[in-house]
């Protein structure tokens, strides 16, 4: 086999590959090569219908199966029941007879539970009516028997009660009042609407039920009152009855005479525990039998799930004329083709017709392809998230590892914040394998996704926190300092350090609680930032030279690229190159004034020729030269490319006339084969007209132009950013930690404790935290906008390979 | 003075011949797998690296700027 290709510099060659299946077999070739996960099917039929395609009848199957598990997950899910989550083995190939089993299997349990659940509900509406009755019982037993207690002291309304209560059984007892129960929120409501229906011509009684009533329908406990409402006249009981019912309450008949309605209740009891042993049989049936299905009903919906895939993949197809055998087109990376023959070699060596696999010529584009791995994964999908690189140009992913968390270390640098960031970074690694298998909230997920970024972010930042000798504000003296105290001053005086050497690696200590600290470290970061950006972006417009050569476009070379590079390195290379001369020159030992770059920068364009300070001798003629150079490089990059490309339009026009005349006849069929294609869905059309190209180069020359200036400021950024982080982590600590050591004796120790604590919580909450996402989306912005506009065009599609992964990542 | 101040000068350049032997020794002995990313990764990063300690360097090489303070004390 040979060997793969890395595909990670430039996307992977992809060819694209036509199989022809014999019907009989498809299902399983389809299977087999959804199991490698390398093919990413064409749409063969994008002119059919969604509902007229081959296998319309077999995926509205297997949605039913689909729809019966989403049934069972759901009940499952109510009851808590978790659902077992296999390290499934699956057959490689599932036959067709066991996906039939499934089919009839989901149907039989979709049945059989549903059953189940409509009898429990039954039973749990009987047992709320049962419960009600019981309650409205027991209130109008409690009515009667406060308002017709054996006080003595009886009133009109209560003696018309006894009188009511003790009334012969001959007479319509179910008439004289109505009792029900009612959702307490409602109570206000009846008692309302009754009051102004009938005019204030009733009683009316409420009491709370003791307990909340279960109710099935919604499934919450619901907090209840009884009621018994007395008046009189038959249509009047009619009114309040259908008040009631428009208010869902429920009403009861309850006895009026006392010895009745004991019995009433007795019955009622007795139902109620009847009911619920019941009860408890079918919850356990229920349970029991959702038990057994949560064990394997993964396993049974990847095996669906899978099935359905293969179909939806089978739908895009096509059929020869006889439909004997079936025809799939797919891009597969070239170095993959072998895996391809042989697996299905493999599968179909009892076949008489044998599947063929042949590789087409085609002008299509194929898919954007990057094999990552874990490491890179991340990193790739920064670039992704930006845009698709186009097939088989420089993939910015690549450089990104680097640059990315060196740009975030620049604004970010401490070595005690990288150390902290380090170490979660480092946790995070060192556990992959147990935290990738646990299910974690979406911040963590990022994070752990975005492990191995944050692991070089912290490096770099130890390391640029070296340099910047920051360590939590605090500064080391690593090696023997450049700037020497004077020893003999008076206490308070202002003292000047001298210069005795240079300070081997990063920031000499000695600036640390200098009082002109800032102005040192300013002007330091300020170069940092411009020289860094410089690199980036030179960095960067070498690729599109990359990708010029690659592609073969010599117009592109002298057109874009070199006029470009001369624009670019003759203003923001020069300035680079006079910022590091400036810093070799030894200006107080040659007794010269040092010239400002930026008035020299300015003055280069506003006055050419003059120089204010000289830097070099001969420094206003190269400056001459290099304007010169620029400002010729603006038409250039205008027009060269633009006017190639008319000579050729105009040449090819030419030609094609000629042919046109030739032969006449093969245009009409020419033509038609064009219609044809431009239908098709990747097929490119690129605009071969004058106006368009020169718009399009008009815009990208004044972007280009503009964008080097702008781009070299946007770096700035990085200056702003280290600044504003130092200053931020010296204030915190001079705020809270700093302070604590004044205090002395057990106060001290107390303050120390409070203040430590509060030192680090807000070190992590704020700097490492807060200012860590500013950088890191400051870096983002840095690689999407002034990196990536150098060379990248980002017009691909990504690869998607026909697989079985993750088909249930959104059920499991 | 001047003669320490040429050889520190020469110190960006030296070292910038120690990295640029490093990223050849990177190039050549580059694991087989994933080599176009160690490869990359690893002189990109060596590069970088270099870059920000030569600047760091350089800006103190002739400072225009001499560290002040009023808060030292003499040393008895």
């Amino acid at each position: 086999m040979p060997e793969k290709e890395e595909a990670v510099f430039r996307s992977a060659e992809m060819s694209l590959v036509q199989l022809y299946a014999p019907t009989e077999v498809s299902r399983d070739i389809i299977y087999r090569i959804g199991q490698l996960n390398l093919i990413q099917f064409r749409d063969l039929n994008s002119k059919v219908n969604e509902f007229q395609r081959s296998f319309v009848k077999e995926l509205r199957r297997l949605d039913n199966v689909e729809r019966q598990f989403r049934f069972l997950k759901h009940e499952l899910d109510q009851r808590e029941i978790p659902v077992k989550t296999f390290p499934y083995e699956l057959n490689p190939v599932v036959p067709e007879s066991e996906i039939d089993e499934h089919v009839e299997n989901a149907q039989l349990l979709e049945d059989r539970v549903g059953q189940l659940i409509d009898s429990t509900e039954s039973l749990y509406n009987k047992q709320k009516e049962l419960k009600e009755l019981k309650f409205t019982i027991q209130a109008v037993d409690n009515f009667f028997a406060t308002n017709t207690g054996p006080s003595g002291d009886l009133d009109d309304e209560t003696a018309l009660l006894s009188q009511l209560e003790s009334q012969t059984v001959s007479e319509s007892h179910s008439a004289n009042f109505i009792s029900g129960v009612i959702n307490r929120e409602k109570v206000g409501t009846l008692q309302q609407i009754l009051w102004r229906v009938l005019r204030g011509n009733l009683y009316y009684h409420s009491e709370e039920l003791p307990e909340e009533i279960y109710d099935p329908k919604s499934k919450t406990h619901v907090r209840k009152n009884s009621f018994i409402i007395f008046s009189h006249g038959t249509i009047i009981y009619e009114r309040i009855k259908k008040i009631c019912e428009s208010l869902d309450a429920d009403l009861y008949n309850v006895n009026s005479t006392a010895s009745y309605r004991s019995d009433q209740l007795a019955e009622t009891n007795l139902k109620l525990r009847d009911l619920s042993t019941v009860l408890d049989e079918s919850e356990n049936a229920l349970t029991s039998e959702l038990v057994a299905i949560s064990r394997d009903l993964l396993k049974w919906w990847e095996v669906v799930a899978r099935e359905k895939a293969v179909y939806q993949t089978m739908n895009l197809c096509d059929y020869d004329d006889s439909r004997k055998s079936l025809i799939a087109e797919g891009w597969i990376p070239t170095d993959e083709i072998s895996t391809l023959t042989t697996t299905i070699k493999e599968s179909d060596n009892s076949q008489s017709i044998p599947t063929i696999v042949n590789v087409l010529a085609t002008t299509r584009t194929p898919p954007t392809f990057h094999r990552t791995n874990k490491f890179t994964e991340a990193f790739q999908s920064i670039c992704d998230a930006y845009g698709v690189a186009t097939y088989r140009e420089v993939n910015p992913g690549l450089p990104t590892i680097i640059t990315f968390p060196f740009m975030f270390a620049i604004m970010f640098g401490d070595l005690g914040h990288g150390f902290l960031l380090t170490l979660v970074a480092l946790y995070l690694v060192l556990n992959e394998k147990k935290i990738g298998g646990m299910k974690i909230d979406e911040i963590s997920e990022m994070a752990f996704s975005g492990r191995y970024i944050l692991l070089l972010m912290g490096v770099f930042s130890m390391y640029t926190g070296l340099l910047y000798n920051d360590l939590f504000s605090k500064s080391m003296t690593l090696f023997s300092s450049g700037w020497a105290w004077p020893t003999d001053f008076k206490p308070s005086e202002t003292v000047i350090a001298s210069k005795v050497g240079t300070y081997v690696f990063g920031l000499d200590s000695a600036w640390h609680g200098a009082e002109n600290a800032l102005l040192f470290t300013n002007s330091y970061k300020m170069k940092l930032s411009i020289l860094m950006g410089y690199s980036h972006m030179s960095y960067s417009f070498i690729f599109s030279l990359v990708n010029y050569v690659h592609f073969k476009s010599l117009v592109d070379i002298i057109g874009n690229f070199i006029p470009g590079l001369l624009f670019m390195q003759g203003i923001f290379g020069y300035l680079s190159l006079c910022i590091v001369y400036k810093w070799s020159v030894d200006w107080f030992a040659i007794g010269k004034q040092p010239p400002g770059l930026l008035n020299m920068l300015i003055s280069m364009f506003l006055a050419p020729g003059t120089v204010a300070e000289e830097l070099y001798s001969g420094q206003a003629t190269v400056q001459v030269t290099l304007l010169l150079l620029a400002l010729l490089c603006v038409p250039w990059l205008l027009l060269f490319k633009p006017l190639y490309l008319k000579r050729q339009l105009d040449r090819e026009a030419q030609e094609h006339h000629y042919q046109q005349l030739s032969n006449e006849d093969d245009l009409t069929s020419d033509d038609a084969d064009e219609q044809d294609t431009a239908h098709d869905d990747d097929e490119e059309h690129e605009s071969h007209d004058f106006g368009d190209i020169m718009i399009h180069q008009v815009i990208h020359t004044i972007e280009f132009c503009l964008n080097c200036v702008s781009h070299t400021a946007s770096y700035l950024r990085l200056w702003a950013l280290s600044l504003a982080h130092a200053q931020l982590s010296s204030v915190l600590w001079t705020m809270t930690l700093g302070g604590s050591f004044s205090f002395t004796g057990p106060l001290g120790v107390f303050m120390i404790v409070v203040l430590f604590a509060m030192w680090l919580s807000m070190t992590v909450c704020i700097l490492v935290v807060m200012e860590g996402t500013s950088a890191m989306l400051h870096s983002l912005r840095l690689h999407w906008v002034e990196s990536m506009s150098k060379f990248f065009e980002g017009e691909g599609t990504l690869y998607a390979p026909f697989g079985f992964k993750g088909l249930l990542s959104d059920v499991a | 003075m001047t003669t320490t101040n040429i050889s520190s000068s020469y110190t960006v350049i030296f070292v910038f011949i120690l990295v640029a032997g490093l990223s050849g020794l990177t190039w050549v002995f580059a694991p087989k797998q994933n080599q176009t990313v160690w490869r990359s990764s690893v002189i990109l990063g060596l590069a970088m690296c270099y870059l920000m300690w030569a600047i760091t360097y350089l800006a103190q090489l002739h400072p225009l700027e001499a560290p002040r303070r009023s808060d030292l004390r003499p040393e008895a």
